[in-house]
């Protein structure tokens, strides 16, 4: 059966925004379509407009040459057009079956027979009578998949489906998409990891700002070619890191810290011991909701437990809020760098004032020292290459590199001892994440120490020196970065033990 | 096919001016409302505006009715800027108002300059207690500062009238809900013969340049503006959140309480029922239309207490109720919200798409 999928001028604009900007694209069946670009570059709008959830401002959509009407997830059902989405939707509380038999028509038996089928054929082991609360998110997105699959799908959809997934699961997920690729189902993929794109696709669609930039066949590209496409820009290389340890001195000790949430979307955090020395830069890797959220905001001071378990030069310093841990020489980049680390509303230089230490003289008995903070605020700009000079410019007219570049030269400029980030470039185009990572291979150089919380894997074997992973709020033993390969990270994120 | 989109930025020109908007369809609007009840809309308008302030009297009468309005808007903007919902600045009035009063009653009979200003502190200090209560409430059992705050104005109306008709109710006053005159001594000075306009209009300009100073040159300020944008961030920086929800209520419940004394020991002159016509519910009104800011609130406070007045003239010469004033009141409130959604958002009126799915 040959299924062929036509996206002809779609255009879609949101509040400030272009979306998608007359975009058109085939497919045919047999084939492995990625859609590439960067976060906002209109990827998932485009596919929540073939999945009826979101209806174009204009264009059209034809299967086999049919021009078919989405304006609702039903339509898309009905067209056979199946989509697994970044965030699954399954009742965590129900079974499987349940679950799956939900918004299926056939009557149970029938149901359990065809899933069974899928289970056999496709070579997947989950039990069906088990709430999916129990099931690790791989089984969920297969989940997913398989009731995808009940419909008999001519597209299938995949929406980043790998953000959630260790590298095992991963792995069990291509086959089983070359799989469905090979029986007629027209897959399109959509990412933001090249080396997926490589390994798994056909095809490759690369879109920026709403614009389809190029589609191509994957052999005819490499990481780097894609990556240009990606981000329009020819891109340096990154210096590696030169593994250098020159002092002995420890600057911070973690023992037995245990934090214990009643708010049950929040993670416990159980015995975590971790140590740092001076110059040192820990990557703590693990899937996103595994306790790094808590644990950033414990080493920050926004969350307190108990006084004893952190130590920072050899001064208990658990129960300083984090201004005053910022007076010890501390300095915290969150993950949320546009509303938590930054106010948009607030001008560049009121943000960057944010960062209060004595001995900047912001705030002289009590009153503002306007001055002082512009002059500072004008030398972090320019220290830290953020392309403006503007310091009463508001901070959301500043792109993501940017705000990130004034977020981590506001906490550096400061010459802290220890700067705790959490996903620091999480969203940013590849020229802001160098720049970034440039400059935190350069602190540990200059003698600084660094916590790297990130769920970015080449991030962390490229920043770090040792390496641990937090899984459900526990770490994994420490490995030296030379002993750590992406296979291990991989099965200790996902709950596995090595050696 | 009309489309709604986000402004991206707002120049602040046009944000102060909309507030002149809304009073302007204000008027438009009450317009057409004399016009429906039968009355020439340009003369009932003049009635309504115009004449109440056309002499000195009137103009007193103004500075009267918008020194409280001012000095408790003032106050909100404190707990409105940093996120936090005081709606029960009415009860801290009132409290306020009982303290002071209180303490009139105390000193009832004593001369000396030391008296009323003992009764202005405490009648700022009664307010501050009183909102306290939703503050602490809030900080430590979590709970809703908008409910517990408006809860307590009807406690503090309750134990009002309680005080009036029992305890403290004058001896000689033939069971009259009313407390005695306050003696002399307890009295704001009145600073024009013949007029009503009192000493409180210096506590309030005062006020105003304490705030102007709090709010946008100290640390204090900057605080109370980043938690009120975000409170994560405020987090973030170390910010002490809970402390300054506490300080914002003391603020905005001294000033209502400072209210509350200026106005019984000022036009009043005793206690009873009825010391404020809503001043603490109109003064919410005063601080949004004033942009939450000092000078705003200022030309806010003297627009809003037109209208209690042109609600007492048109009373008298249209025979309409006066609560007309709070229909007014309403209009500005709605067409302030109104143009300000505007403001914010723009609406795109696109012809219909021949292609449409």
């Amino acid at each position: 059966m040959n299924t062929k999928l036509t996206i002809s001028n779609i255009s879609k604009t949101y509040p400030g925004c272009i979306a998608n900007d007359n975009v058109s694209l085939e497919f045919g069946s047999g084939k492995i379509y990625a859609l590439l670009g960067e976060n906002g570059a209109g990827k998932s709008t485009l596919v929540r407009i073939l999945s009826g959830v979101v209806k174009p401002d204009e264009g059209k959509v034809f299967l086999n040459n049919e021009n078919i009407k989405l304006n609702s997830p039903l339509d898309a059902k009905k067209n056979n057009i199946g989509m697994v989405f970044q965030h699954f939707n399954l009742f965590e509380t129900l079974s499987v079956f349940e679950n799956l038999s939900i918004d299926s028509n056939e009557k149970n038996e029938e149901l359990r027979f065809l899933v069974n089928e899928i289970l056999k054929k496709y070579n997947f082991k989950i039990d069906l009578d088990i709430p999916v609360l129990n099931l690790s998110a791989g089984q969920k997105q297969k989940v997913e998949i398989i009731r995808c699959l009940i419909r008999n799908p001519k597209v299938l959809i995949m929406d980043e489906p790998t953000s959630v997934l260790t590298e095992q699961e991963t792995e069990d997920l291509f086959i089983s998409l070359k799989k469905f690729s090979e029986e007629g189902i027209l897959i399109i993929y959509i990412t933001h990891k090249l080396k997926e794109v490589l390994s798994l696709c056909d095809e490759v669609a690369v879109m920026r700002k709403g614009k389809v930039v190029s589609v191509s066949s994957t052999k005819e590209e490499k990481i780097e070619s894609l990556a240009n496409k990606m981000v329009g820009e020819n891109l340096s290389t990154i210096r590696k890191k030169i593994k250098n340890l020159k002092y002995n001195e420890e600057i911070l000790k973690i023992s037995n810290l245990n934090f214990r949430s009643d708010d049950p979307y929040e993670t416990n955090l159980i015995n975590l011991n971790f140590s740092l020395k001076k110059g040192e830069c820990l990557g703590i890797a693990g899937i996103s909701g595994n306790g790094q959220s808590e644990l950033f905001q414990i080493l920050s001071g926004e969350i307190i437990t108990d006084y004893t378990s952190i130590k920072f030069r050899n001064k208990e310093i658990g129960k300083l809020n984090p201004r005053e841990r910022r007076e010890y020489l501390m300095a915290f980049s969150p993950e949320d760098r546009i509303s938590q680390a930054a106010v948009p509303e607030l001008k560049i230089y009121e943000n960057v004032a944010l960062n209060n230490f004595k001995s900047s003289n912001f705030f002289e008995r009590g009153l503002v020292n306007e001055k002082k903070i512009k002059e500072h605020s004008k030398k972090i700009l320019s220290n830290f290459s953020v392309n403006t000079d503007n310091v009463e410019m508001k901070s959301q007219f500043l792109s993501g590199g940017n705000l990130q570049k004034l977020i981590i030269g506001r906490e550096l400029i400061t010459s802290p001892e220890l700067l705790v980030c959490f996903n620091p470039t999480w969203g940013l185009d590849v020229g802001a994440i160098n720049y970034i990572h440039e400059t935190l291979i350069n602190i540990n150089e200059q003698g600084k120490s660094s916590i790297l919380i990130s769920t970015d894997n080449d991030e962390l074997l490229r920043l770090s020196d040792r390496i641990c992973v937090i899984y459900k709020g526990k770490l994994s033993k420490i490995m030296d970065i030379n002993e750590v390969t992406p296979e291990k990270l991989g099965i200790l994120m996902g709950g596995g033990s090595i050696d | 096919m009309i489309k709604i989109e986000k402004r991206n930025d707002v120049s602040p020109s046009i944000y102060f001016l909309t507030p002149i908007l809304a009073i302007f369809l204000t008027l438009f609007g009450g317009g057409i409302i004399f016009y429906v009840l039968g009355f020439n809309p340009i003369i009932a308008l003049k009635f309504f505006f115009i004449t109440p302030i056309s002499d000195l009297y009137g103009f007193s009468e103004l500075l009267v009715k918008a020194t409280p309005l001012c000095l408790i808007a003032i106050g909100l903007s404190f707990c409105f800027k940093s996120n936090n919902w005081n709606i029960g600045a009415e009860g801290q009035l009132i409290f306020g108002g009982i303290v002071g009063g209180g303490v009139a009653l105390l000193f009832y009979g004593h001369d000396g300059f030391y008296v009323l200003p003992i009764i202005i502190l405490s009648g700022a200090i009664g307010g501050m207690i009183f909102a306290m209560i939703p503050a602490v409430l809030k900080t430590y059992f979590n709970t809703n500062e908008i409910l517990v705050s408006l809860m307590l104005v009807y406690v503090a109306k309750l134990l009002l009238d309680y005080l009036v008709v029992g305890p403290w109710s004058n001896p000689e006053g033939f069971n009259f809900p009313e407390t005695r005159q306050f003696s002399e001594s307890a009295r704001m000075p009145i600073l024009f013969d013949g007029l009503r306009i009192h000493a409180g209009i210096f506590i309030t300009l005062m006020t105003v340049f304490l705030s102007w100073l709090i709010l946008y040159k100290t640390y204090l300020g900057f605080q109370i503006k980043v938690s009120g944008l975000s409170l994560k961030t405020a987090k973030y920086a170390g910010y002490k959140g809970e402390t300054m929800i506490i300080i914002v209520f003391m603020i905005s419940g001294a000033c209502a309480g400072l209210a509350g004394v200026g106005e019984i020991t000022g036009p009043i002159g005793q206690l009873h029922r009825n010391i404020s016509p809503d001043y603490g519910f109109t003064a919410i009104i005063v601080a949004f239309l004033g942009r939450l800011n000092p000078v705003g609130i200022i030309f806010a406070s003297l627009i809003v207490a037109l209208t209690y007045l042109g609600a007492e003239t048109a009373q008298i010469f249209l025979q309409v109720p006066k609560y007309t004033g709070q229909v007014f009141q309403g209009m500005i409130l709605f067409f302030l919200l109104g143009s300000d959604y505007l403001l914010f958002f723009k609406i795109k009126f696109l012809g219909l798409k021949k292609n449409e799915l």
